[in-house]
């Protein structure tokens, strides 16, 4: 009975609706702060063209925000971003960059260097240096070339590997708490990307001799690393090629007797037939440079892998 | 007491070279030592707190007064250029973030500080107005500099030839002041901000142009080649950056090799930093590494032993100019002594003379401490200028 008048006394009341009170006050504001700072955790990464994206949201899964702002539109190599987009990409916690010279707007901008990562910074050595350079001089300077790198380096799928490797570390280094599962997403990434590797050497090691006409000189380092003899001309997919670009191709086929040209995206109808009349097939593969319309990055690979197999056939 | 200090102020209103000689020689020996302190420890405070909030500077080795006052103070001393690759020595090492400054040129007076953004995250400064800088030919201007020179968000800002007579050298550039920054009352706040890169076109390391390749006017070729093309001194150079342009702005050979003055080193903890002082010990070292802390003690060392001299010389001057003092009171006693017959012939006492003597010191060194009063609030209102024009520049 004492316990039971003590339990039921005002003042016992009053203390047990105080202390649930405060309960309850410090769960909602321990709910909001944890909801908050895992918010905040997320990490927003921005980058220069699709492949980094599409590496970065495998690795990072659901810890980062991952933005890639050209429109579809451009080619992200050559697209200048406005003042606005510049801002975004300052205050990301990490900005991807594919190096060799890819996005020349980054050298005409202020990106905050602590942020910056080159992806294939550590694979200097490995960049090819195209020959069409024309140098020209002018005032105290003296003779100068702006250097040209080929910058599609991703379809080297073992420097893609690698470009993957440093978002990793990168992701890794921001959060370490996620480091082992930035590692492991990176290495079914890795593995995805040297399996489309070995399709390639296994596909163009049948006959090492064929050669190709590629529509654009962006497949440096894809015809380096599985021996593809490619000669590139400046054609549009979409656009009708004049008599100086099919003039340019006949003197080229004269030493290069290729049999296959090789497109980044569609190409005309037309274009496909003249050059059918010539004995020159069309094949597409797209070095996947901004978001396909179709399907993701290893989607479009695996495709362009496809159709690479028709030319071996 | 009234009618003393009455005949009193009368009789300084009627001797006024006399009053004011005093009055001066007063305020003078009053003011100097407590200006002169408040100099100093507004110096000491300017120095210390930014010496303090550096870590450490990498530069050319030399002198590491003239390196720490040109990275944090924008001193007009440039030391020896460095080249990016030592900023990229220090980011390999992983140890600190490295923040590249160049501090070389000038605009109408103030220095261009060509650094990256992470300088502006490291000294936390905040922008007042606009935004940060974004695209090459941008800067942001000082809270300071922009009140000084009039400047507000949209106007433009020309870089001033580094000589005078360079005639044939770069052309100014014209940059766009796209922010200004909040007050900070340390050296940011009379400096101009802009991207590293924007201060090597300034230097003509990069520059925009006419493609050669595509160039008709046949008076602006002198040379054509399949591989080179060579222009003539008629070729425009754009002295202003904008959208139309951007494209064209372009820099020659590696920008690793370009030049900045120092590197604002940004340990992650006091560990890496020590390593990082090691790797800069070796005698065929070409590079330094200061910590401004040890550098600015140094200096303030410096500053306060001669700060000691002078307290010594300002005592003994304030001695002879209390003995002075006293001297021309006693003297002009003397001097009045038929008017002090006078005042006891008229009934007075003793104790009045004493009352108009002591009014008449009391006006003078009353009217001395207002005006030194006046004079310390000056100093004390501007002392941060005045610690900028005189110790640090």
């Amino acid at each position: 009975m004492k316990v039971l008048s003590k339990i039921q006394s005002p003042k016992s009341k009053i203390g047990t609706v105080l202390f649930f009170t405060a309960s309850a006050i410090f769960v909602i504001f321990a709910a909001i702060s944890t909801a908050g700072s895992s918010a905040s955790d997320k990490l927003t990464v921005y980058v220069v063209n699709y492949p980094l994206k599409y590496f970065a949201e495998r690795i990072a899964g659901d810890h980062a925000k991952v933005v890639f702002p050209a429109p579809a539109d451009v080619d992200p190599a050559f697209w200048m971003p406005d003042t606005k987009t510049i801002l975004e990409y300052q205050k990301a916690d990490l900005i991807l960059l594919n190096g060799a010279g890819y996005a020349r707007w980054v050298n005409k901008v202020s990106l905050p260097r602590s942020k910056i990562l080159n992806t294939s910074a550590k694979l200097k050595g490995r960049y090819i240096t195209m020959d069409e350079t024309i140098t020209h001089s002018h005032g105290q300077g003296g003779e100068h070339a702006h250097e040209n790198v080929a910058f599609t380096t991703w379809i080297d799928f073992t420097i893609a590997a690698k470009q993957a490797k440093s978002i990793a570390d990168a992701l890794g280094r921001k959060r370490s708490a996620l480091r082992k599962t930035f590692q492991k997403n990176y290495k079914a990434l890795e593995k995805d990307l040297l399996t489309l590797d070995q399709a390639l050497v296994a596909i163009v090691s049948k006959d090492l001799s064929k050669s190709f006409i590629g529509s654009h000189p962006v497949y440096d380092y894809l015809a380096r690393r599985y021996g593809l003899n490619i000669k590139s001309v400046h054609w549009e997919p979409d656009e009708a090629p004049g008599d100086a670009e099919w003039m340019e191709l006949q003197t080229i086929l004269k030493t290069h007797p290729a049999e296959w040209m090789i497109w980044e995206g569609n190409p005309m109808k037309k274009s496909v037939e003249i050059l059918k009349s010539i004995g020159i097939n069309s094949i597409v593969f797209d070095p996947c440079g901004n978001v396909p319309i179709e399907g993701d990055f290893l989607s479009v690979m695996l495709q362009n892998v496809e159709n690479l197999k028709r030319a071996y056939r | 007491m009234i009618d003393s200090f009455y005949i009193a102020w009368r009789y300084v209103s009627f001797n006024k070279i006399k009053t004011l000689t005093l009055v001066a020689c007063i305020t003078l020996i009053s003011f100097l030592p407590v200006a002169l302190q408040l100099l100093l420890a507004e110096s000491e405070r300017q120095l210390i707190s930014r010496a303090v909030s550096t870590p450490l500077v990498v530069g050319v080795k030399g002198s590491a007064l003239d390196l720490v006052m040109n990275t944090l103070y924008f001193g007009d001393e440039v030391p020896e250029l460095i080249t990016m690759k030592a900023s990229d020595r220090v980011m390999e090492t992983d140890l600190a973030l490295p923040i590249p400054v160049y501090v070389r040129f000038r605009a109408r007076g103030y220095p261009i500080v060509g650094t990256t953004l992470d300088y502006f995250e490291f000294r936390g400064l905040k922008m007042a107005e606009g935004r940060q800088i974004a695209v090459l030919g941008d800067c942001v201007v000082g809270a300071k500099a922009a009140e000084q020179l009039g400047l507000k968000v949209g106007d433009s800002l020309v870089s001033s030839p580094e000589t005078l007579f360079d005639l044939a050298g770069v052309y100014p550039l014209k940059m766009k002041v796209v922010g200004i920054l909040e007050k900070t009352y340390t050296s940011d706040d009379l400096a101009v901000f802009a991207d590293l890169k924007t201060t090597w076109v300034i230097q003509g390391l990069g520059h925009g142009h006419q493609d050669l390749t595509k160039l008709q006017d046949p008076t602006l070729v002198l040379k054509r080649t399949k591989d080179n093309v060579a222009a003539t001194a008629k070729l425009y150079h754009f002295t202003e950056i904008s959208e139309k342009n951007i494209d064209s702005f372009h820099f020659h050979g590696n920008t690793s090799i370009y030049p900045i003055t120092a590197i604002i080193a940004v340990p992650h903890d006091a560990k890496s930093g020590t390593i990082l002082q090691g790797r800069y010990l070796s005698k065929e070292e070409t590079h330094q590494i200061a910590k401004p802390k040890e550098v600015i003690d140094g200096l303030l060392q410096n500053i306060f032993r001669i700060k000691n001299v002078l307290d010594a010389v300002i005592l003994v001057v304030a001695l002879a100019t209390v003995m002075a003092i006293v001297l021309v009171f006693a003297l002009s006693l003397r001097l009045r002594q038929r008017e002090m017959q006078t005042i006891f012939k008229l009934g007075c006492s003793r104790m009045t003379v004493v009352q108009l003597v002591s009014s008449e010191i009391l006006i003078i060194v009353l009217s001395s401490g207002l005006l030194c009063g006046a004079m310390v609030l000056l100093v004390d209102q501007f002392s941060n200028d005045l610690v900028r024009a005189l110790f640090i520049r």
